[in-house]
């Protein structure tokens, strides 16, 4: 007997179309919030510390070891905010429905990877090149490097051009992911959002070879916004830590990297999604489902966390070579041994403890408490790269191209101007993608839409159940 | 391109339970004619145990060669049925159904395989039972735990036994319907096998939490099996080419392209054999084809970090070693067979969706993989260790004896005898996957368009 | 409590087999003492049964608790049993350990969770009472167990929803 035969409809309590388009594009979004406002401003306060931080930093300046920091604040900045378009991407890819209403926040973060590649030019005046000691011990002495003979331009020019590709193709993609909804903002908005609705509308009215050519740059932005982030964190890691310190050879680390990446990306949008639930009023469109999968796909990251750093860890342990040795010991059981410990227990042990329990991990709340956690572990991770890479690079002309650490660094505590740039900048770059989202909707409406159209409630024989349509 | 067909149960018993209930006229000279292969092999073994290794090509500094390779190799095959089993049935894609249980098989077979090689790879291997198991007190040694190669019994163990397990509780409601359908002995065989099952909601709920859990379960242990023999190379520093972290997720990514790929293989073989038409549908090539795009890119970047990262330092004898891999005769050779036939050939033409839903096509290619994978190792494992201590007695580079390329041979027919005789007794397709996707997939009308739909239950 | 009676009526469509169970229901049959059998998995409570609860999740800790302590003993008693220092490693080398202390962990998880699949199905149990061979070639059957003196009641709900043969065992 056929499936059809035995379905017949159920009540559809969700909000309709017109209730979505009013909360999301119409006129209540209008106003702001008194809470948003303070949040905002706070930030801003925070954002011009963190440039105060900058400056000084470089008034400062005792070495290379004091910017330690900053590399380690712009790369958690990369970490979370590169990483979560991902959160779009890789489900979009495998067609999972359930995305459609966290794809905004998740492409929202490509925002702040322009904001990123402002702030790094300038780290990119203190990290040393590669021919740093060429004209004192010849052209073909070098620091180790990926780039091996190349110009002296690299590797800086190659990490400008790499991060700004990133940011332009990030910020391409999530235009193009909002054009529908600007357009329904062109439609209902009012005030200076109806104009830059109908601007960055484009004259897109919704016909069949519109919507062809949005999935098509969609997938086309996605697609090259994938291959760059894999490619930034390579470069990223490679050259503002790995190649630092003498004798750290690794060849999983920027895979490592990449991973940790997507496991903040993961906990960087289920935050989202809890705030756009507590504040922005959207329970009826995010909940449960986007939180059961975000936690599913969290807790797997998690693990592959661990699973990269033993990776590499394992092979210099049982190595036990010079090298393997005096890399151990500076990146975990040496100056940064207690970081090390507390980075273990806040991206791996307590995640993984919170989010493997079912009913936690069925919830609402449950999540946004494990990524919190990840957040701060992570920042505490890149800590532990970053100013141990940069504390490690030796003055000394000859020990900085050998191939072993002789002299392992004290450890690096931060200063106030460091603790300046920890909270300072990250609050930049969220506050760009708050600002961004006061005129684009935080959760997508178009998406929400379609999810509405492909999917309804039924009754099959007794039960009740949902029927989830699979175009191609 | 949607092409469900819409069957009723009775045509699906008969359909796929025809290599069951009755012989096709293929079978017994295939399987003979596999099993004259394998006896060889075994022969093959005895002499080998008899003369010692010496008739094989290993010496010092090679003393892991065809073996090791091929041990690798079908570890890494044996990583396809998990990943299309686990991961497919945690993101409920449909398209998984014919598929899950001979990948599944694929991987206890393959495993079973892979554990032959070590064993009689140790020359005695009746000894090798004092070398893992702490039992002999008069030794005065027990297993060194903190080896890698004592860490691979129990990963491979682990693993095998899960995936026999998980094999067998999913065999479960098919083994029902072949107790239903016999008489006589092999009734009598069903209904000890299928332990009574019935088809009550209870059970058929928990074969649904089943199947999640296991998956989620057998997943780690998936990714942590390669990792593991990966390591009996990489944390060695003493040979060029092996010291690198990459390793495990390398030889991971690496086993998923080539079991996927074999996958693709044996799936061609089933269409062609039983005439299951109806069930492996071009749509499952080019699902596959899909996921072979993804997994051979990330492969290919990995691979890439591996040559790189080898000669990062720029130490002479890794550069010296690198240059002999890919600019030597006949390493380089080897080299560009391996990358045409693992990426630069099969890759490119799945891009394109009429070689993806052309099954000879994806055939061909998935075999191709193959070829280039059981390179890839070899050429990981023998150029190091040829390289490994310059000034030795032996004059001669490493050569493969024709016992080994024998015993090569012997693996894959041992395969392939051993999945034709479990396809006799039990089916390659499993029965209730397929009556469920009749009954969860329906087709929706949205305005003039109909897609398909599948029925999610609520939490 | 095992029933005196196992009767099952047959049915040709899932409605009639639903129609069944809303007749066992309404003539005041306790929820588990009837069911539905299928060849075929439907979504819960396509048939308005009764969902059951399991236990399954406690099988994998006790099994993971059993595997760890399996490997800590394999792996710490072997290195203090005879201890040989190898590549200047310690002789309870935790980093080592973990890896066998991981795959036993998970030996026993999976281990104990098959064994929890079997238990929980109520298996082995290869007294079938009232069963008939037709379910799985797509009949629905609805087997209800009951005292003598509801026997005729019962059979008499599976006949008013249609069934094509009613059993007794």
């Amino acid at each position: 007997m056929a499936t059809s035969s035995l379905i017949t409809d159920a009540p559809d309590n969700r909000p309709s179309n017109i209730e979505a388009t009013a909360l999301l594009a119409g006129e209540g979004r209008t106003a702001i919030g008194t809470g948003l406002k303070r949040f905002m401003w706070l930030l801003a306060t925070l954002s011009v510390i963190g440039l105060v931080g900058i400056v000084f930093r470089f008034i400062n300046d005792d070495g290379r070891q004091e910017w330690g920091y900053y590399a380690a604040t712009l790369a958690w900045m990369l970490t979370v905010f590169g990483g979560a378009p991902m959160v779009a991407i890789a489900p979009a890819i495998a067609k999972a429905n359930w995305v459609r209403p966290v794809a905004r926040i998740a492409s929202l973060g490509a925002i702040a990877t322009a904001v990123i590649a402002l702030l790094m030019i300038p780290l990119l005046f203190k990290l040393p090149a590669l021919t740093e000691f060429s004209e004192v011990l010849g052209d073909d002495v070098r620091r180790k490097s990926i780039w091996f003979d190349s110009p002296r331009y690299a590797p800086h020019f190659w990490n400008v051009l790499v991060l700004l590709t990133l940011a332009l193709v990030g910020i391409a993609m999530a235009y193009v992911m909002a054009i529908p909804d600007f357009a329904a903002i062109r439609d209902h908005g009012s005030g200076w959002k109806q104009r830059w609705g109908k601007k960055l509308a484009r004259g897109f009215y919704g016909r069949p070879q519109q919507w062809e050519w949005l999935k098509m740059r969609i997938g086309i932005t996605g697609a090259i916004y994938f291959a760059m982030l894999l490619f930034t964190n390579f470069t990223f890691s490679l050259d503002f830590a790995v190649s630092l310190v003498p004798g750290w050879k690794d060849s999983v680390f920027p895979f490592y990297h990449t991973i940790s990446s997507f496991q903040a990306g993961l906990a960087f949008v289920i935050i989202g999604v809890w705030a756009a639930r507590r504040w922005g009023g959207m329970n009826q469109y995010v909940g449960h489902e986007q939180m059961w999968s975000l936690g599913k796909f969290m807790l797997a990251t998690t693990l592959l966390w661990f699973y990269f750093f033993y990776s590499s860890f394992i092979v210099f342990w049982y190595g036990r070579s010079e090298s393997d040795s005096a890399t151990i010991k500076l990146l975990v059981s040496g100056p940064y041994v207690y970081l090390f410990w507390t980075v273990f227990f806040l991206v791996f042990i307590i995640p993984w403890w919170i989010m493997i329990w079912n009913k936690v991990r069925d919830s609402v709340w449950g999540p946004p408490i494990a990524a919190f956690i990840i957040l701060f572990g992570l920042f505490l991770d890149r800590i532990r790269i970053y100013v141990a890479s940069w504390s490690a690079v030796p003055d000394d002309l000859e020990l900085a191209t050998t191939d072993i650490l002789q002299e392992m660094p004290d450890t690096m505590w931060p200063d106030v101007f460091d603790v300046f740039i920890m909270v300072g900048l990250p609050a930049l770059g969220l506050l760009s993608i708050l600002l961004v989202t006061r005129l684009v909707p935080l959760v997508s409406l178009w998406e929400i839409q379609q999810s509405r159209l492909i999917t309804k409630p039924i009754r099959f024989l007794r039960s009740h159940v949902m029927l989830v349509g699979k175009p191609d | 391109m949607q092409q469900r067909r819409i069957l009723d149960e009775f045509t699906i018993n008969r359909e796929l339970l025809r290599g069951n209930l009755a012989t096709p006229k293929w079978w017994l000279p295939t399987v003979l004619g596999l099993l004259v292969v394998v006896l060889f092999g075994f022969t093959l073994m005895g002499i080998m145990f008899n003369r010692g290794l010496g008739v094989t090509g290993l010496s010092r500094p090679v003393y892991w060669g065809l073996f090791i390779t091929t041990f690798v190799f079908w570890v890494g095959i044996s990583h396809a049925g998990i990943m299309i089993s686990a991961i497919l049935r945690l993101t409920q894609a449909e398209w998984r159904r014919p598929v899950t249980r001979a990948a599944e098989l694929l991987t206890v077979f393959s495993l079973l395989t892979a554990l032959f090689f070590p064993l009689i790879h140790a020359g005695r291997p009746w000894r090798i039972f004092y070398w893992i198991t702490p039992f002999d007190f008069s030794r005065g040694i027990f297993p060194n735990a903190r080896s890698p190669l004592i860490w691979d019994p129990f990963a491979i163990g682990t693993y095998l036994t899960g995936s026999t397990l998980f094999l067998y509780v999913a065999l479960l409601p098919d083994l029902g319907v072949l107790r239903d359908r016999t008489t006589g002995w092999k009734h009598s065989f069903y209904t000890v096998a299928s332990l009574g099952w019935r088809g009550n909601p209870r059970q058929w709920r928990l074969q649904t939490v089943a199947g999640i859990l296991l998956s989620a379960l057998m997943l780690p242990i998936f990714v942590s099996v390669h990792s593991i023999v990966s390591w009996d190379f990489a944390v060695t520093p003493a040979v060029e080419g092996w010291h690198s972290t990459v390793f495990a997720p390398y030889f991971v990514v690496g086993a998923v392209h080539s079991g996927v790929s074999a996958v693709v293989t044996m799936m061609a073989l089933m269409r062609w054999l039983w005439g299951w038409d109806n069930y492996i549908r071009p749509e499952h090539f080019d699902a596959l084809g899909r996921l072979l795009i993804v997994v051979a890119c990330a492969w290919l970047g990995l691979t890439f970090a591996e040559l790189i990262f080898g000669v990062y330092s720029l130490e002479a004898p890794e550069r010296a070693l690198r240059e002999m891999q890919m600019f030597t005769w006949p390493w380089n050779l080897l080299f560009l067979i391996f990358f045409l036939t693992a990426f630069a050939i099969p890759v490119p033409l799945w891009f394109f969706k009429r070689v993806r839903n052309n099954i000879a096509m994806m055939f061909w290619t998935s075999i191709l993989v193959n070829i280039g994978m059981w390179l890839e190792r070899f050429l990981i494992i023998v150029p190091g260790l040829s390289r490994k201590q310059p000034f030795v007695f032996t004059w001669d580079s490493y050569q493969v004896s024709p016992l080994e390329w024998g015993l090569l041979l012997w693996s894959f027919a041992w395969v392939l005898m051993l999945m034709l005789l479990f396809s006799k007794f039990f089916p390659l397709i499993p029965l209730f996957e397929t009556k469920e996707s009749q009954v969860f997939t329906t087709d929706v009308q949205i305005g003039r368009v109909t897609m398909p739909a599948v029925i999610r239950e609520l939490d | 409590m095992a029933a005196a009676n196992s009767v099952l009526g047959l049915y040709d469509t899932p409605d009639a087999g639903a129609n069944a169970m809303d007749g066992l229901k309404a003539a005041g049959f306790e929820l588990g003492t009837f069911d539905v059998l299928t060849g075929t998995p439907y979504p819960e409570g396509a048939f308005g049964e009764y969902v059951p609860q399991h236990r399954l999740f406690r099988f994998p800790f006790f099994g993971a608790i059993v595997g760890l302590t399996l490997a800590i003993l394999f792996t710490a008693g072997t290195q203090l049993a005879y201890p040989v220092v190898t590549g200047g490693k310690p002789i309870l080398a935790v980093f080592a350990m973990l890896i066998i202390a991981y795959e036993l962990t998970m030996l026993g998880a999976v281990i104990a969770t098959v064994v929890g699949i079997i238990f929980e199905s109520r298996l082995p149990n290869l007294n079938l009472g009232a069963y008939d061979t037709r379910i799985t070639e797509g009949y629905i059957g609805v087997v209800v167990e009951c005292e003598d003196d509801r026997l005729e009641e019962a059979r008499g709900v599976l006949q008013t929803a249609g069934a094509l043969e009613i059993k007794t065992a």
